[in-house]
């Protein structure tokens, strides 16, 4: 019993650490949405319209994904939001450096902006993994209610 | 996917009233207001007036750069702001250059003179070191 508690403990503290890193992460950038604007289009795939636009409402997705991990409220939603915009960024990431594009990614604002591309790519794989985990865990957990 | 959809939407509320409380400092057509961009042809006609400003890292500059350009980039802004700002007089023109039209530093070099120090007359060079060297050909 006890040890089922232990690992309820440490998943908890992976939903907080993870939802606390979007929130960080959405409220930077909610606070610099210009300066985001100008890091969306630096990967030169969308047109500028787009990308102002996106600079806008990708901070607020962040932070409501996140506070709906800390606080289990839509969380599988939350949950497929933030695999799906971590897994976008990545490629999209991997694509600019494939196109020898000088990328600052904006995930963290201008506190990343010094920050090396394989550090990004390490933090961004391991916040995936992260997400996968979280996602696979509230899977088979579903799997064994129906089961039972 | 139901739960997905609602937070997709319910983003765009604090998104929307965003763009309406920025709506004057962002410009939707395009990166750089048309205001703040300049052309070769324009810089140069300013003569003497004008700062040419390097927003490229260190290494590029050292290869070749506008004559008379003032290093600024972002990497070392601490450091190189405080040299450039012994050049900079309030009645000449700033004109920040990167390596082509798709880069992000000029534009960035240019943002933070205005906002960090407040320099008035800063301009983005249209294309870029790219197109300067195709205009000395």
């Amino acid at each position: 019993m006890a040890q089922v508690a232990k690992v309820k403990f440490v998943w908890r503290i992976v939903d907080l650490v993870v939802g606390g890193i979007f929130i960080y992460a959405g409220a930077i950038k909610a606070l610099d949405p210009i300066r985001f604007a100008s890091d969306i289009d630096n990967y030169k795939i969308l047109p500028w319209m787009i990308a102002a636009g996106l600079a806008f409402y990708l901070p607020w997705l962040e932070i409501l994904c996140g506070l709906a991990l800390i606080s289990r409220r839509l969380y599988l939603g939350g949950l497929s939001i933030l695999t799906a915009l971590t897994s976008v960024f990545i490629l999209a990431a991997v694509a600019a450096k494939i196109r020898g594009l000088d990328i600052t990614c904006g995930c963290f604002g201008h506190a990343s902006k010094s920050w090396n591309f394989s550090g990004h790519l390490a933090l961004d794989l391991a916040i995936l993994a992260a997400l996968l985990a979280l996602y696979f865990k509230v899977a088979s957990g579903n799997r064994l209610r129906n089961a039972v | 996917m139901r739960q997905a959809l609602l937070l997709a939407a319910l983003a765009f509320i604090p998104g929307i009233g965003e763009a309406i409380y920025f709506r004057d400092k962002v410009s939707w057509q395009s990166p750089i207001p048309a205001s703040e961009m300049v052309t070769q042809t324009q810089a140069r006609a300013w003569r003497e007036n004008t700062i040419w400003v390097d927003a490229r890292p260190d290494a590029e500059f050292e290869r070749e750069h506008i004559p008379g350009a003032v290093l600024l980039n972002e990497d070392r802004w601490n450091e190189l702001l405080p040299q450039f700002l012994t050049v900079w007089s309030p009645e000449k023109r700033v004109v920040v250059y990167c390596s082509s039209q798709s880069c992000n530093a000029s534009r960035e070099v240019a943002r933070r003179l205005r906002d960090e120090a407040q320099l008035k007359n800063v301009f983005v060079l249209q294309g870029g070191w790219e197109e300067w060297l195709k205009s000395r050909k």
